[in-house]
């Protein structure tokens, strides 16, 4: 039966040469789609790595001026101390300014031995973890001990963790530093905090500790309030940090915000990607239905014949829907070849899971459709009365 | 009785107008090929058709006699030999000239009628003139008058499908004869109508050929029909056997 | 002759309607699609709201640094940087200088309110031509005596000061200072980020002192002015010249890379002297109208196709009367340009229906799109490309039919 229909169909390859066409395309204007989709949503299965609830985020610029780093220290542990002195005020924490949701970026490399990994550099307090609420998964957060040891400690995520070490402990390993050829003692691993937002990956992060010098150059704090606080406290709060810091422009935000805003900056190319494939999708449906249920009628007298010699209803309407599933499958095969080059060549970095995953989704939507719109031309076809259909021609 | 007189009547015409052939085919052979097997369509086929005869071409199914209507319209091109018209060599023409020659020079009916169902009656005959310089006016009142000829004056509005096959097949009359050409191809015109309105077609084309001088090449399967007209040419298997 | 070929284009139209629909439906959208593009980068790239001489006025964004090791460092440039060096260029008659928007809190009646500020110079307001609702831009002698003055945006009034007609003389308070209102101008979408903000403060004003750093890279912008447009070419060649002679910063820098643009040019320049800015931004937009613009290609050839073996009878009779295949291939090609057009004018109602739906959604801030003259023109255009793309290769297919067997064919 098969062969039957690969010599019915290649004996019209003219024609279903341009219907093969739109299948491959379709097929991979869907699987751009779907590797999108199914990157965004193993991403957004991922545990977030932090409570962004209640944390704020205060930015100013021009630091305290003064040559000696005691009292500039001085000068910023009072500001904390204050702050801490508000009742709404439960955690304040100094860091760099590549802080969760903001577009800013730190990059750097760290090797481990041979293995080198590309990683996004934190500078952070020892009050960030309770800033932010981070889960500690192996080993300890940041403490005033870690200022003594022979190596500086360090933090890094699960991802580097999993990258550098696979299942085995990292703590107490030593990473250098690509950049300053330095040796660091990792002292914790916390859960990746997803920087970018819920549908961005979390990436490999190393968390340095801040140092004494660290003030001169940091224009971030991470303040986490009570859920009492509220806009009248943040103006209270503005008004103590404006008259503190005089020389400083300061703006306050919440990450709440924040992270509704990056998220929208993610959403919007996927929404717009999403219309514009399903679109093109409804388009090829219905010229593939178009197609399909014209060829049907212009076959009727073939039809007609198959079924004067013997063939059933439906073995005849099946038949037209094999045939449709085989061209399907000719371009699927074809299709496939160029959406596997990219897992084997690595194009944009993603996980050979994510585009193996579109593909099949790509591959299974594909049939679906095609037999969605071969599955009403075939029954019509079925419904031709062999004397009527022979009569006609 | 009254058939009988005419033909002898033609005849007697015929005789007179012989001297310039109209259409000349020399050695026409035509071979169709596919992938595996060939097949002569036509063998040897030497034909003088006569400035003003009627002609008729009769043979079972398959002869050929489709064939060698075709390639006298150069609708089809032969595999060997050589088509004049009016004293014209055509082997060399070009797609566009050959275009230009059918146009000036032949009409075309059909079994089938072939009308283009989306057009009106009237447009349906403006058809051939579209493709020469002719004003709209012109076509227009060309065209009526065409359809006066075949007595579908209060039809130009209709559209084919409201037509019955007689009718039909006169608006097709009338638009293989609004060009004015010398010569008309019929294939089969009464094979799709009943012998009452057959008549009626073949009397339309008779007349043509008596009042206009217009050359006519019929193929038909009707041996009442081929006998109204002045020669009857029989094809068997691709070649010519009277 | 047309008009025969419009009947029996839209007779043909109206025998096959779920075709019909098929093919306005594909044309339709894709056009939607591709105007609503088309109108969003004319916005962008095309209106010149507040910076009408842009046809005179090269604009500097960025400086790149080099460094042996193939490093380098870009981004926009300090005020010291303009008034000090590229004040000293000859052509340029008016010199604008202003950062880039950037953010801080006010807090009315325990509401907060993002504020925008940005700090510009005098000419900055002799080059750009904003509509003043009331009152008007500060001047020199008001920057140089450092006057707490502040002008505007239409919608920061409405949010700050609620619906009252005039508020010239008001004070606005922002980062715990007062500043006295002085203009309102109309809004400027947030994609020009060079003009944007909601307000503008003199440069004197801010905590900083803009004029203490002499090094080259701070956070602002120029706008450089000639006298006309043939000055362009003098003027950019001018300001090359300066920047190959500035001396390096530091040692380990071996080259300086900025360039005075037209506006489209410094809009997208990426600050990567390998990566033309220019080329990337139209390759992207290339290979997505080429994406949205195929399948329905496809698709509709696919179906013109179809079609033509419908018509196969009509080809072989006009064939048969004189028509040649060239005839045949033109009149085709003109009847689907009219499926195309007809299609063209649905998929303009579908844009305008979708534009009005994508300004009331505000997803840019004050973006308003609009379908005007330009953006109907290009659509226009698109729809011939398409109606011709589409119809090309069937109507050859057609043309090529054979007489002989398109009149058998029933």
């Amino acid at each position: 039966m098969f062969k039957h229909l690969f010599k019915l169909i290649w004996n019209k390859k003219k024609q279903n040469f341009l219907l093969m066409t739109e299948m491959l395309f379709s097929f991979l204007v869907l699987f751009a789609v779907f590797s999108m989709l199914v990157y965004y949503y193993t991403n957004y299965k991922k545990p977030m790595g932090m409570d962004y609830r209640h944390a704020w985020l205060v930015q100013y610029n021009n630091t305290y001026e003064t040559k000696n780093t005691d009292s500039l220290n001085l000068y910023y542990q009072t500001l904390q101390k204050m702050m801490r002195a508000m009742p709404e005020v439960q955690e304040v924490s100094l860091c760099s300014d590549n802080v969760p949701f903001s577009s800013n970026m730190n990059g750097g490399t760290i090797k481990y031995g041979k293995l080198a990994a590309g990683t996004n550099n934190y500078t952070v307090d020892d009050n960030y973890s309770k800033a932010f609420n981070t889960q500690q998964l192996e080993g300890r957060w940041f403490n005033k001990s870690d200022a003594v040891g022979k190596y500086p400690a360090i933090v890094i995520n699960n991802n580097l963790k999993q990258e550098l070490f696979g299942d085995a402990p990292a703590v107490g390993k030593l990473l250098t530093d690509d950049y300053r050829k330095s040796t660091m003692r990792i002292v914790g691993v916390i859960q990746g905090q997803k920087f970018k937002g819920d549908y961005a990956p979390s990436g490999n992060a190393v968390y340095f500790r801040t140092d004494t010098g660290s003030y001169r150059w940091m224009g971030n704090m991470i303040v986490k309030v009570t859920p009492a606080a509220d806009a009248a406290f943040e103006a209270r709060l503005y008004k103590m940090l404006s008259n503190y810091m005089k020389k400083s422009n300061i703006s306050i935000e919440h990450f709440v915000n924040k992270r509704k805003n990056i998220n929208y900056f993610q959403l919007v190319p996927m929404i717009v990607m999403s219309i514009v494939g399903c679109f093109l999708i409804i388009n090829v449906a219905l010229g593939l239905f178009g197609v399909l249920w014209y060829n049907i009628n212009k076959r009727r007298g073939e039809i007609g014949l198959r079924r004067a010699v013997g063939a059933t209803g439906n073995s005849v309407s099946s038949q037209l829907i094999t045939e449709s599933l085989i061209l399907a499958t000719f371009a699927l095969i074809i299709g496939s070849f160029f959406a596997v080059q990219f897992p084997i060549l690595n194009v944009f970095n993603l996980q050979a899971g994510i585009y193996i995953t579109a593909m099949l989704l790509a591959i299974v939507f594909i049939y679906l459709l095609v037999l969605l719109c071969s599955l009403y031309p075939g029954r019509q076809a079925a419904a031709i009365y062999p004397a009527v259909a022979l009569h006609e021609e | 009785m009254d058939n009988q007189l005419k033909h002898s009547e033609l005849t007697t015409d015929n005789s007179i107008l012989t001297t310039q052939p109209m259409i000349k085919l020399q050695n026409i052979e035509k071979v169709y090929r596919t992938d595996t097997i060939e097949t002569l369509a036509l063998s040897s086929i030497n034909l003088d058709v006569a400035k003003g005869e009627f002609l008729s071409i009769m043979g079972p199914s398959g002869c050929g006699k489709s064939t060698l209507l075709n390639i006298m319209g150069l609708l089809d091109a032969p595999s060997r030999g050589d088509i004049r018209i009016s004293d014209q060599k055509t082997g060399h023409l070009s797609d566009k000239q050959l275009a230009q020659f059918r146009n000036k020079k032949l009409g075309f009916i059909f079994q089938s009628y072939h009308l283009i169902n989306d057009l009106q009656v009237l447009d349906n005959v403006e058809l051939p003139l579209l493709y020469r310089d002719t004003t709209a006016k012109e076509r227009r009142q060309l065209a009526t008058e065409a359809l006066a000829k075949v007595g579908l004056s209060n039809r130009i509005k209709h559209f084919p499908t409201q037509l019955s096959g007689g009718q039909r097949q006169r608006v097709a009359i009338a638009r293989a004869i609004v060009g004015r050409p010398e010569i008309i191809l019929a294939d089969e015109p009464t094979g799709n109508l009943d012998s009452a309105m057959g008549n009626e077609i073949m009397d339309i084309l008779i007349n043509l050929n008596r009042n206009e001088g217009t050359t006519i090449v019929m193929v038909t399967h009707d041996e009442n029909m081929a006998h109204k007209t002045h020669r009857l040419v029989r094809l068997f298997d691709g070649s010519q056997v009277q | 002759m047309l008009k025969n070929y419009f009947k029996i284009a839209i007779a043909v139209l109206r025998r096959r309607k779920f075709f019909t629909f098929i093919s306005l439906f594909g044309i339709s959208l894709t056009l939607t699609i591709l105007l609503v593009l088309t109108a969003f980068l004319e916005k962008i790239a095309g209106d010149s709201y507040p910076d009408r001489k842009r046809d005179r006025s090269l604009y500097v964004t960025r400086m790149s640094e080099r460094t042996k090791d193939n490093g380098m460092s870009s981004g926009p440039l300090s005020f010291y940087y303009f008034d000090h060096y590229v004040r000293s260029l000859k052509t340029p008659v008016k010199l604008g200088i202003t950062n880039g928007y950037e953010s801080t809190n006010t807090y009315v009646n325990n509401k907060k309110i993002n504020v925008s500020y940005k700090y510009t110079n005098a000419d900055y307001w002799d080059i750009m031509e904003y509509d003043f609702i009331e009152g008007k831009a500060f001047t020199k002698q008001q920057i140089d005596k450092g006057d707490r003055v502040t002008v505007i945006s239409e919608a920061m009034k409405k949010e700050y000061f609620g619906d009252v007609p005039s508020v010239v003389g008001k004070y606005f308070e922002a980062d715990n200072i007062n500043y006295r209102v002085i203009g309102v101008v109309k809004n400027v979408p947030i994609t020009s980020y060079m003009t944007y903000s909601d307000i503008y403060l003199p440069y004197t004003v801010a905590k900083t002192d803009f004029t203490k750093d002499k090094g080259y890279r701070g956070r602002f912008y120029g706008i450089l002015l000639a006298n006309s447009k043939a000055d362009l070419p003098r003027m950019r060649a001018e300001y090359e010249d300066m920047v190959k002679r500035l001396p390096m910063e530091r040692p380990e820098f071996i080259k300086i890379h900025s360039h005075a643009g037209s506006y489209i040019v410094s809009y997208v320049d990426t600050g990567d002297e390998n990566r033309s800015g220019m080329t990337f931004v139209l390759t992207t937009i290339a290979i997505f109208v080429l994406l949205v613009m195929l399948l329905p290609t496809l698709n509709l050839v696919n179906i013109n196709i179809t079609r033509i073996m419908e018509r196969s009878s009509e080809i072989g009779v006009r064939k048969a009367f004189g028509a040649s295949s060239n005839t045949l291939v033109y009149q085709f090609i003109v009847e689907n340009i009219i499926l195309t057009l007809l299609g063209g004018a649905i998929g303009v109602v579908l844009s305008f229906v979708a534009i009005e739906v994508l300004n009331s959604a505000n997803l840019i801030p004050y973006l308003v799109l609009s379908l005007n003259f330009s953006v109907l023109a290009i659509g226009l255009l698109i729809c011939f490309l398409f109606g011709l793309l589409s119809g090309v290769y069937p109507a050859w297919r057609m043309s090529k039919l054979n007489v002989v067997t398109a009149l058998k064919a029933q």
